[in-house]
């Protein structure tokens, strides 16, 4: 009887780590959604099946993940984790000679050097900007971010419950364009508007299709969102619109994958994944299918103007504000400053 | 000699049977707790922990207008929703347990579980599209022409966070007011009434005081767990419902600021055993000013 129970415990404990019981198998913390196939087919080609995921539904949950110890190969942060992941000890730097398209990579993987050493693979990206239901509001109003600020619209908004994205917005909304160049008074002043456009929000959206619902609705009618959601939604014939050309301008991002620490698997497996995503057959996948841009910014340029239009992803001639590394005291700040606007204060 | 060695194996069986649970109780329970209390003195600077004692934590939580709104905010919505389950929760015990016919309560008990043979999680998401723009309410009113536009203060608000939150606890009220309705002995009913009590008076003396333990119970069980409750406030509480517990979480992680969460959680218990006491003390002298203790 205890022979019996002992080995059925052993057998569901084998079976709840998979990380032990195919120890040749890449472990990745990845966003939720992320396991799609289509990213990595090469990989998937080379070793006959997916690696193994770990999801996490925000950076600071993947963040405390690793921190209490657990064990993985290889994760997928977005730019502002990068140096506080590197401060907490997680992340090592990557052998740039072990990527073999590293020099298609996009510019902006010099943000994620750290003392000349590179510690991020950025893969996708994609933009954050206005979008509206054109048969809900007056589109000629849209073409400045101060419509989040209109009592019209009160009620009627849902702005992202990332911070981010929102100071992105509040930033971009007060006249700055470089926020690893704004000071302490552009900081406020963008915290103050933040605190002006609140009363009209009617949620702030953790996650695309949490948006994408409420903007199917009718709930919210003007957002400032991924141009995944509008993407998908104009996909499912709903009458949305995104504007990247407002006055103020539109914001980008960029997410990638790091080197993690002490990883259970050889170092061999993740620089398959890496480089099965940086192919350019990854990049016509994430653009067509996700609305995203991607980290090989030859394969992407090489998809036409005309693809990368009819996602939002071609170029603008309204202010970007790209969503660069900033200093960690400056994203403290903002961190609990959004918290209190957000509680009301 | 032979006494003593009784004694012990006594002593050791006790010993025995209790160690279990008390290790368990020490290692899940007291040792979070202290290492919470501790880490309450402590600060920390983006990523490091500062192990000098101080009081700053607490002095913030208690001084800082969010962080007492947002206690005071919980405490509202939990009594709130303390008294609306328990308000429905009495009389469905009532008839359960004296209306009923003795061949249904097993049937009804098992008709009060309901809900939670959907999870949590899935009810929460129920409400959003009970509730939600053009949800069922609002359908169901603007097609029977009550209302032209959508109601907006049904959904992503405190309202919404009570309903949701009325609804998960109800069983949870019906039933320790059954149970102890349950053992209410009857014939003392039938003694009220040979004595010329009416039904109400009959209640008020009887049934009430001998079922205030189920009551207590149930507040009990309702208001702890709601006043800190997290999912529900950050999922249907749009930007005005949101609870303490979700400025504790953001403390553990997005804020980088252990000390302050831990502060803050200890705050919210302080908060709570302290309503929690001050009523059981209140319904302790009820029931001796009606001879029930």
């Amino acid at each position: 009887m205890l022979k019996t129970l002992k080995r059925t415990t052993t057998a569901i404990a084998v079976a709840a780590m998979p990380s032990l019981a195919a120890a040749q198998e890449l472990i990745v913390l990845d966003w939720s959604g992320y396991e799609d196939p289509g990213f990595i087919g090469a990989y998937i080609e080379a070793h006959g099946g997916t690696p193994n995921y770990s999801f996490f539904g925000e950076e600071e949950e993947a963040f405390q993940k690793l921190r209490a110890g657990f064990e993985v190969d290889v994760a997928h942060p977005c730019s502002q984790s990068v140096s506080k992941w590197q401060l907490a000890g997680l992340i090592e730097p990557l052998d740039t000679s072990r990527i073999d398209r590293w020099d298609d990579v996009n510019e902006v993987k010099e943000s994620f050097a750290i003392d000349g050493e590179y510690y991020m693979l950025p893969t996708d990206w994609g933009t954050t900007s206005l979008v509206y239901r054109t048969d809900l509001v007056d589109a000629s109003k849209m073409d400045s971010l101060q419509v989040f600020l209109d009592p019209e619209y009160a009620g009627r908004v849902s702005l992202p419950n990332n911070v981010d994205d929102i100071y992105a917005l509040a930033f971009l909304a007060t006249g700055v364009t470089d926020w690893t160049e704004a000071t302490q008074e552009q900081f406020e002043a963008a915290s103050a508007w933040l605190r002006q456009a609140h009363p009209n929000v009617v949620t702030y959206w953790a996650d695309g299709a949490e948006l994408a619902q409420l903007m199917t609705t009718g709930e919210a009618s003007v957002a400032w969102a991924w141009n995944e959601t509008p993407t998908t939604l104009i996909g499912e014939g709903v009458p949305v619109a995104i504007n990247r050309e407002a006055t103020e301008g539109s914001s980008t991002w960029f997410c990638g994958y790091v080197n993690v620490v002490d990883g259970p698997n050889s170092e061999d497996l993740m620089y398959d994944f890496l480089n099965a995503w940086m192919e350019p057959a990854s990049a016509e996948y994430i653009v067509n299918e996700w609305g995203y841009g991607h980290g090989n910014q030859t394969a992407v340029a090489a998809l036409g103007a005309e693809t990368l239009d009819g996602v939002g992803l071609g170029p603008v001639s309204a202010p970007v504000l790209a969503q660069a590394p900033l200093d960690n005291q400056m994203r403290e700040q903002m961190i609990v400053e959004f918290e209190n606007i957000k509680a009301g204060f | 000699m032979m006494k003593r060695l009784q004694l012990d194996s006594d002593a050791r069986r006790g010993l025995s049977q209790i160690s279990l649970p008390l290790a368990f109780s020490v290692l899940l329970l007291a040792a979070p707790l202290a290492i919470l209390l501790a880490m309450s003195f402590w600060t920390q600077d983006f990523l490091t922990l500062d192990r000098t004692f101080t009081l700053a934590n607490f002095k913030e939580a208690w001084t800082s207008p969010v962080y007492r709104t947002l206690m005071l905010r919980s405490l509202k919505i939990s009594i709130i929703v303390t008294v609306l389950t328990v308000g429905l929760a009495y009389p469905a015990a009532y008839y359960m347990s004296f209306v009923a016919p003795n061949n249904r309560k097993a049937l009804l008990v098992f008709l009060i579980t309901i809900p939670f043979w959907t999870s949590y999680l899935m009810r929460i998401f129920l409400w959003k599209v009970i509730l939600g723009f053009n949800g069922v309410v609002n359908g169901s009113l603007m097609g029977l022409g009550i209302i032209d536009a959508p109601l907006d203060w049904i959904s992503y608000n405190q309202f919404a966070v009570v309903i949701t939150l009325s609804h998960a606890w109800l069983p949870f009220a019906v039933l320790p007011i059954f149970v102890v309705m349950e053992k209410v002995n009857r014939s003392y009913l039938e003694a009220a009434q040979d004595l010329g009590d009416t039904p109400f008076q009959r209640f008020l003396r009887i049934t009430l005081p001998l079922s205030m333990p189920g009551v207590v119970a149930a507040t009990l069980i309702v208001f702890i767990p709601t006043i800190g409750d997290y999912v529900t406030p950050r999922l249907v509480g749009g930007p005005d419902g949101l609870m303490i517990a979700n400025m504790i979480e953001i403390q553990f992680k997005n804020a980088n600021n252990a000390p302050l969460g831990a502060a803050l959680a200890l705050s919210a218990l302080v908060l709570v055993s302290s309503v929690a006491g001050i009523y059981v003390w209140l319904n302790r002298r009820y029931l001796q000013s009606e001879g029930a203790a």
